[in-house]
């Protein structure tokens, strides 16, 4: 019985840690452009996708080495949205921002249909038992989730808290227009923002995909986690989107004990609701935390 | 624009022409010629004319040459949906059959009902299209019937307790009601039932929760692609069980997903005797047709479907909707076509016989 919930908590940190990846992304694209980039959700779906592409013919590499020029064109395409579509409107107001969003994300969606169909795709990687510890199942793919959030994780604390460049992020997520009189460069922060958020969701839709298998949807039902994650942890609030995932990821897993497994997604949403409703700056509020 | 006009004419020129020059009685069809479905609807037609074509051989209905007029629904409801507003107003024919692709029939029977327009269907499963009314039939059997199947198969082997799980939508729900029911009655037991949401990636949570239970078998009612994740999911946790599976998730794709994760799984799935002297007939026919063309997928079900409405207006003795639907009650009882019994029951749906397929390696295969 303790097994049981043991493990539910061991597949909560699991599933938490790639919604940490996705939801810091977000997160930081909106601590500094101030919007809700809903075609982040399509970086990850593309990060999958382009995965798939070379490891088929007529590249078929292995996947490890596939991974490479999948996130790199995961990031040409994250520069890209901001180059000739958020650039441009970044003067406008808010909602501009968000509506071209959406319609991006619908456009890459399709454009995945389109290359690749609707179907759902896998990377065909053999069938193989999981690793027990003492009745706990962990797959291998589950064990690499984990150690990528935990290592790109660790970059961008290290990146945030002993390199200048970090330091110029959060001075422009505090205040982008005070951080570019005072001579912070922001082309760069504005690159490193999209790279950042592309290669992590990315290399989170890789892991989603060899973890299970890959659809044009993807990258919208991990996107509402990652909201959930990032309302929790509040807006802009990179560890707070962190913290979020985890919570997430958890909470859900867990209430399978209690509810039917059917409604599990029910979890993130009331999350949402309640955060929204009664604490709209998140858990630790927007003054807490490293930003 | 210019042909599709053109072609519209040539339509209204063919049905003024019917209507003036007794000796035809024409009959609709909502099929889908364009669309993602097309690829299917060629069949369907080709296997509707082959019918139309001997029953007018024969005699046609009461010296009546039948006629299907058929409208293309461009694999959509709203297709499906003008295209019988067309059928019965402007028409006006009181038999139609019915679209491929259950949500595409059940858009529009509501039409037929309303407009007291016979429908029938000869491709459509879903169990609500029994609730569909009076005037809606089909030749092939609604998926609840299924849920039976998969009882029966459950008893036969064994198996006393069993844990139960469904996909979370209409289809899932009706079916797991309809198996409960039966396997309860049959003295079964359900250990555990838990619904699982449709389209997921990841069920281990549903998984962990079934080997609490520590079942010999869970009966998994779903599609293929929820399907191949769970049993994938379930091997790589350790999760040894028989798994019991319906008609939906049987397809080589449900193996290539899960690979030996799928091996040894048993399911149902509805089949017709393979050498009845009907279904000879039709293949005969159809060669002789359609030389080298392979007998469509659902074609011996459009086959009987055109040759039961053929007997039921020729009983009938007019195209009037409530003699006809009374006819097809009359005709259909014992009625054995090249699917087996057609036999309607009172909700105009007909019985079925399960086959049982399993995986052995590697490949879908009939369970003995």
């Amino acid at each position: 019985m303790t097994a049981y919930y043991l493990q539910l908590i061991v597949n909560g940190i699991i599933a938490g840690s790639i919604y940490a990846m996705f939801a810091v992304g977000l997160t930081m694209v909106y601590g500094v452009f101030k919007f809700i980039n809903f075609s982040h959700g399509e970086l990850i779906t593309w990060g999958a996708y382009l995965g798939l592409m070379f490891t088929s013919p007529p590249f078929s590499l292995p996947l490890y080495q596939a991974a490479v020029p999948a996130l790199a064109i995961t990031v040409a395409l994250g520069l890209a949205q901001d180059w000739f579509i958020y650039r441009p409107l970044r003067q406008s107001n808010p909602v501009s921002l968000l509506i071209a969003s959406i319609g991006l994300s619908y456009l890459m969606r399709n454009a995945i249909r389109l290359f690749w169909g609707s179907d759902f795709q896998t990377f065909n990687l053999p069938v193989a038992r999981g690793l027990s510890f003492g009745g706990i199942y962990i797959t291998i793919p589950q064990l690499f989730m984990v150690t990528a959030a935990v290592v790109f994780l660790t970059i961008l604390y290290l990146l945030f808290t002993r390199t200048l460049l970090g330091k110029s992020l959060r001075a422009a997520s505090d205040n982008m227009e005070l951080a570019d009189i005072m001579g912070i460069n922001m082309t760069r922060v504005t690159v490193t923002v999209w790279v950042l958020a592309s290669v992590f969701a990315g290399t989170g839709g890789i892991l989603l995909a060899m973890d299970t298998n890959m659809d044009p949807m993807m990258g919208m039902s991990s996107l509402i986690k990652a909201f959930a994650a990032v309302l929790l942890g509040g807006a802009g609030n990179v560890w707070g989107a962190l913290v979020g995932g985890l919570f997430i990821g958890i909470a859900e897993n867990v209430s399978v004990a209690f509810i039917s497994p059917g409604y599990k997604d029910f979890i993130s949403f009331a999350l949402i609701f309640i955060l929204l409703l009664f604490r709209p700056t998140g858990i630790f509020g927007i003054k807490g935390g490293v930003r | 624009m210019g042909r599709i006009t053109g072609s519209a004419i040539g339509i209204l020129f063919v049905f003024w022409a019917s209507a003036v020059f007794a000796g035809t009685i024409s009959v609709g069809a909502v099929t889908p010629l364009t669309g993602k479905l097309a690829v299917y609807g060629e069949g369907f037609q080709q296997a509707m004319l082959l019918a139309a074509e001997e029953i007018n051989a024969a005699g046609g209905i009461n010296g009546d040459t039948l006629e299907i007029v058929f409208e293309d629904n461009n694999s959509t409801s709203k297709g499906s949906v003008s295209a019988i507003r067309k059928l019965i107003t402007i028409d006006k024919l009181s038999v139609v059959f019915g679209p491929a692709a259950s949500s595409n029939f059940l858009a529009i029977c509501p039409i037929a009902q309303k407009n007291k327009t016979i429908l029938i269907g000869a491709e459509s499963a879903a169990a609500d299209i029994t609730k569909c009314g009076s005037y809606v039939f089909r030749v092939f059997p609604s998926d609840l019937l299924q849920g039976i199947g998969v009882s029966e198969l459950t008893t036969a082997l064994g198996y006393k307790e069993v844990v139960l799980t469904y996909v979370n939508n209409d289809w899932g729900v009706g079916l797991a009601e309809v198996f409960k029911e039966k396997f309860t009655a049959s003295g079964g037991k359900i250990i555990d039932e838990l619904a699982h949401a449709e389209g997921k990636t990841d069920y281990r949570s549903e998984i962990f929760r079934i080997k609490r239970h520590n079942p010999k078998a869970v009966v998994n009612l779903t599609y293929i692609k929820e399907g191949a994740t769970i049993l994938k999911q379930a091997y790589e946790t350790g999760l040894d069980v028989q798994w019991l599976m319906g008609s939906a998730a049987k397809s080589p794709k449900l193996v290539t997903l899960a690979g030996k994760a799928t091996e040894g799984i048993i399911g149902t799935y509805p089949t017709f005797s393979q050498d009845s002297p009907v279904l000879q007939a039709f293949k005969a026919a159809w060669e002789k047709k359609y030389p080298g063309k392979k007998t469509p997928i659902f074609g011996e079900y459009n086959y009987d479907m055109v040759k039961l409405a053929a007997l039921a207006l020729k009983d009938a003795g007019s195209a009037d909707a409530d003699g006809v639907k009374a006819s097809l009650m009359k005709v259909s009882q014992g009625y054995m076509g090249t699917t087996g019994d057609k036999s309607f029951d009172e909700k105009g749906d007909v019985g079925a016989t399960y086959g049982r397929w399993t995986v052995k390696d590697g490949a879908i295969t009939d369970y003995r």
